[in-house]
């Protein structure tokens, strides 16, 4: 073989490589999510401090509603710290993070709370109802909801700081009229 | 090297070539979700659908062993039969992956019924559907 | 303090081996001992924390430490002592640790054994060893830190998955990941050998007992995991073409590849490229096996977490195969080889078959595995390809590859007489006429079966017949029969090592054949005091009970089995795990020679008065099983130490 042939050989590994790269594009073929596009399901809870607080009386803002349980280890307690960073960043920016915790004690669930110094809103949901209506059967999930009340995306297992920024981000640029079309994300 | 080497390694070449063809084409699984398969439905098609169990929707004789359901995606359902248990991660407003044939009927013969493992997740327990701690007691109490 | 001591050892560790493969590989360019000496010790140096971190893992386990986050996320308060050491491997994080420490184990162990005797290639096989362990070492402290901390602190953790507690899954990834690392070394070695130019037999002889031992490790996790696969996953199969287990395959076909293929080379100076490409690609499928369980980028049934380790991995996997690659291209002239291939009819011409075959299964089972993403990058359409591609294409070339294995060690070097062939091969092509005969009489009707072990009778006689020939020489040469025997096979412990090897092989695939074909099983709903039969069983439901136990609440059926004999109890369960969001099916079973029965139980009654029960009975299972047993053998016979021969 001559020369300059020869080096095809590295070359011909490229291809191969890049379709594999490819693949990080994709999301393995999860489940889609019926409750995504569609509107979010009512709810109205009364939180821990005992305010209450509606689907409706958030309509205009970004909703992160996270479902969460003090038994939910460890993926809960990761990702506490990040729904309170998230909190404290976009909180003037019209985004609200609404905890429900489900399936608990009050007791276990303020000492939740209090150890990690939430201070967003949490509230239970004592019968069940409102986790029934998300399609709840684990903990954490997190719903992100647009300012029309629309389920964007949904995210399963522990909420990482990247995941809640590109929702948030992309939720909130939107206008408050009626947002774009286009496919919601998968999750 | 000589002619009839390279020539026997093109005829090897070939051979593998048809039969991974071959294979393909008659194995392949195209994954849908209920819209899609809706859109364009194709009968005798091997398919994987994913969707979520309708609520409701769930039927199971014990003693013929069939199991039907609905899958849905939130715009289009699915009916869904199948012969046999399902797998363990199995339920009514639950995910579900399906591979099976589209019946000149309208429904997914179901061979498969896929089951995700995840990790990330704990499960509820006591007050839920899912909850296994009332099961045991009830069948500890009826089994005396 | 003791999580961030352990993360702190790893980083030491990672700057150790850094250093160390610099070292190395300046003194393999400057021939100077003194750096390769400093390389050594770095090498020792990583061996000693990795051991101290991963003891630092298992100790934070015991102590239900979980302020861990991998503590937490794999054991809690119910987890049974013997459960939370081997659970330590049971995740990514842990099962990173364990490749990282044989790693090392193995460096050392290359060190023990070859500094003295390979000083050209030495130094730089250390070098790629070490830069190797320098990218997992990344990957424990970049991507999949073991040691990060929760806090505040979770009262209790998540639990090991369920599906681990089982003896499989304990020893499963060990054997798995003692073959992966294996063939770390003969790449290493492949790699000095490209590098330094010394492309004769010298990194093929060295590696040998590396090839054949990291071989058999991959082969016994294979086993394993098809015995695990088998027994917990409750659908009375072994293996499924899943990507997860067609990635540890992949290198084995290959690896097997490279097994035989050396041999061409040492004999007649062949194949040089072929076999440096081959351990190239072989270490390449390895990582790339490791890449697609972690990456998330082919959804299987039980893939892993994603996230950045998996774009880590890809890039080293692109960096490795460009770089060899390239050395490959670089040293093309130096790979010519000195032989020439003198007739289709010869040994060389069916080991160069033998290799193609399994170099074609592996690509066939790569291509399926990745051609979702093929066709969704092409056609944008979300296909995949199950089961009955795999089998289509490879179960012709497993056929062929079991009739090669017959024709391969009998046939001679560069071109067969018709002689050679006529006392070889006729009176075992006869036997295997008869057998299919035979078979067939015995009612075998599905062709395949007929073909396959008519296939193996052949191959079988080929290696009595060897045998028998060179066990009579002995006999007539005055020795008797016991010592003539045990001398062949301490003599001549590499030919006669891979013959018992070959009949592992053969016995597996009549287990593999048996079971496709005359398997049956059936599912049925029974109320108690009904009966269900199958193949021979009687199988009635008598009671459904629950019980608690430390980490999970089991329902429990009990049913009564006769077949004929002694009439026993069966009791498959299913066990309730509090992290689980449904429940694990407990398979009960016995096990036979000739056939196992299988029970699952599958939906009941909350009043306990009715019970789905799938049976299965299913046929050779345990003849694939017995297969390894002789497999091992056969390896233990292969690496012993070589007596000296005569001539």
């Amino acid at each position: 073989m001559s020369r300059a042939l020869r080096w095809l050989i590295p070359l011909a590994a490229i291809p191969v490589l890049a379709l594999l790269a490819y693949g990080f594009r994709l999301n393995p073929r999860e489940v889609p999510s019926p409750l995504v596009g569609r509107p979010a399901p009512a709810f109205a809870l009364k939180t821990f401090a005992g305010q209450p607080v509606s689907l409706e009386s958030l309509r205009g803002k970004v909703v992160v509603l996270n479902f969460w349980a003090s038994w939910c280890y460890p993926s809960c307690y990761e990702e506490a710290p990040v729904l309170e960073r998230g909190w404290q960043a976009w909180r003037d920016r019209s985004v609200v993070v609404l905890g429900v915790d489900i399936q608990d004690t009050d007791d276990k669930a303020l000492k939740f709370v209090r150890d990690f110094q939430l201070s967003f809103p949490n509230a239970p949901d004592p019968s069940g109802k409102v986790s029934i209506d998300y399609g709840i059967y684990g903990v954490p999930e997190t719903f992100f909801i647009d300012k029309q009340g629309r389920i964007r995306a949904k995210h399963v297992g522990s909420l990482s700081e990247q995941v809640f920024k590109q929702h948030v981000e992309r939720l909130s640029s939107e206008g408050a009229a009626a947002a774009s079309e286009s496919s919601p994300a998968s999750r | 090297m000589k002619p009839k080497f390279i020539g026997g390694g093109l005829v090897i070449l070939a051979a593998l070539g048809y039969m991974i063809y071959a294979g393909v084409t008659q194995s392949a699984v195209y994954f849908v979700t209920p819209s899609e398969l809706r859109a364009s439905p194709v009968t005798g098609k091997a398919y994987r659908l994913g969707g979520l169990v309708a609520r409701g929707s769930l039927r199971w004789d014990a003693r013929t062993l069939d199991l039907a359901f609905t899958l849905t995606d939130g715009q289009a359902s699915i009916p869904v039969r199948h012969k046999g248990t399902a797998p363990d991660l199995f339920g009514e407003g639950r995910g579900a992956v399906v591979e099976g044939t589209l019946t000149s009927d309208g429904y997914v013969k179901a061979t498969q019924i896929l089951a995700k493992h995840s990790e990330e997740y704990q499960a509820p327990h006591d007050k839920n559907e899912a909850g296994y701690k009332e099961l045991i007691k009830t069948l500890q109490k009826a089994t005396q | 303090m003791i999580p961030e001591l352990g993360q702190g050892m790893l980083l030491v560790a990672l700057g150790l081996a850094l250093a160390g493969a610099i070292l190395s590989a300046a003194g393999g360019r400057t021939g100077r001992p003194a750096l390769v000496e400093s390389a050594q010790h770095a090498a020792l140096g990583v061996f000693a924390l990795i051991t101290c971190s991963f003891a630092l893992l298992v100790y934070a386990f015991l102590t239900f430490d979980f302020s861990v986050r991998y503590v937490a996320s794999n054991t809690n308060l119910g987890t049974p002592f013997w459960y939370r050491i081997t659970g330590v491997w049971g995740a990514l994080e842990g099962s990173i640790i364990l490749w990282g420490w044989m790693l090392s184990l193995y460096t050392l162990i290359v060190i023990l054994r070859h500094r003295e005797r390979a000083r050209e290639l030495y130094p730089w096989a250390l070098t790629v060893m070490l830069a190797i362990m320098a990218f997992f070492i990344t990957i424990m402290t970049v991507a999949a830190p073991p040691f990060s901390r929760l806090n505040p602190v979770p009262a209790n953790g998540r639990g090991l998955n369920p599906l681990l507690e089982d003896t499989g899954m304990i020893t499963h990834p060990i054997a798995l990941y003692l073959g992966f690392t294996g063939f770390t070394v003969p790449f290493a070695f492949a790699v000095a050998a490209l590098v330094t130019g010394r492309l004769t037999d010298t990194w093929i002889a060295l590696t040998r007992r590396w090839t054949i031992t990291a071989w058999y490790f991959l082969s016994l996790g294979l086993l394993i995991g098809g015995w695990w696969s088998y027994h917990v996953l409750g659908w009375g199969g072994y293996w499924a073409w899943d990507p997860v287990e067609n990635a540890a395959f992949m290198p084995w076909l290959t690896g097997t590849a490279f097994l035989h293929s050396v041999m061409i080379q040492e004999r007649r100076r062949m194949l040089k490229l072929w076999n440096i490409s081959l351990v190239i690609l072989t270490f390449s499928l390895t990582l790339f096996g490791t890449f697609l369980t972690r990456s998330g980028v082919i959804a299987s049934v039980h893939a892993f977490t994603q996230g950045s380790i998996g774009i880590m991995f890809l890039s080293f996997l692109a960096l490795v195969v460009l770089v060899a690659l390239g050395l490959l291209a670089w040293r093309w002239d130096a790979l010519k080889g000195q032989g020439e291939l003198d007739s289709v009819v010869s040994r060389e011409s069916a080991f160069l078959l033998n290799n193609v075959m399994l170099v074609a299964a592996a690509f066939t089972v790569f291509f399926g595995t990745v051609f979702p993403l093929l066709s969704e990058a092409v056609r944008g359409v979300k296909v995949s390809v199950g089961a009955p591609f795999f089998n289509s294409v490879n179960i012709p070339l497993f056929l062929g590859l079991i009739f090669l294995m017959g024709v391969g060690p009998l046939i001679a070097w560069r071109r067969a007489s018709l002689d050679n062939l006529r006392r070889n091969f006729v009176g075992p092509i006869v036997v295997g006429v008869v057998g299919a005969a035979v078979f067939y009489a015995l009612g075998v009707r599905s062709a395949l079966a007929v073909l396959s072990l008519a296939l193996t009778v052949f191959v079988a006689a080929t290696i009595g017949l060897d045998f028998w020939r060179a066990t009579r020489a002995r006999l007539r040469m005055g020795e008797s029969i016991l010592p003539a025997m045990t001398g062949l096979l301490a003599r001549h412990n590499r030919r006669y090592g891979g013959f018992v090897v070959h009949l592992g092989i053969l016995v597996i695939a009549v287990g593999v054949t048996g079971s496709q074909a005359w398997s049956v099983q059936t599912e049925t709903t029974l109320k108690v005091g009904e009966s269900a039969s199958l193949g021979g069983y009687n199988v009635r439901f008598d009671r459904l009970d629950a019980a608690e136990e430390s980490n999970h609440a089991r329902v429990v059926g009990t049913f009564t089995v006769a077949n004929g004999r002694q009439p026993a109890v069966m009791q498959p369960s299913k066990k309730y795990y509090p992290q689980e969001s449904s429940p694990i099916a407990g398979v009960d079973y016995w096990i036979g020679l000739k056939e196992d029965l299988y029970l699952v139980l599958g939906d009941f009654t909350r009043d306990g008065r009715q019970a789905t029960v799938k049976i299965q009975v299913n046929r050779l299972v345990t003849v694939i099983w017995i297969g390894g047993l002789i497999l091992t053998l056969g390896t233990v016979l292969s690496v012993m130490p070589e007596r000296r021969k005569a001539a």
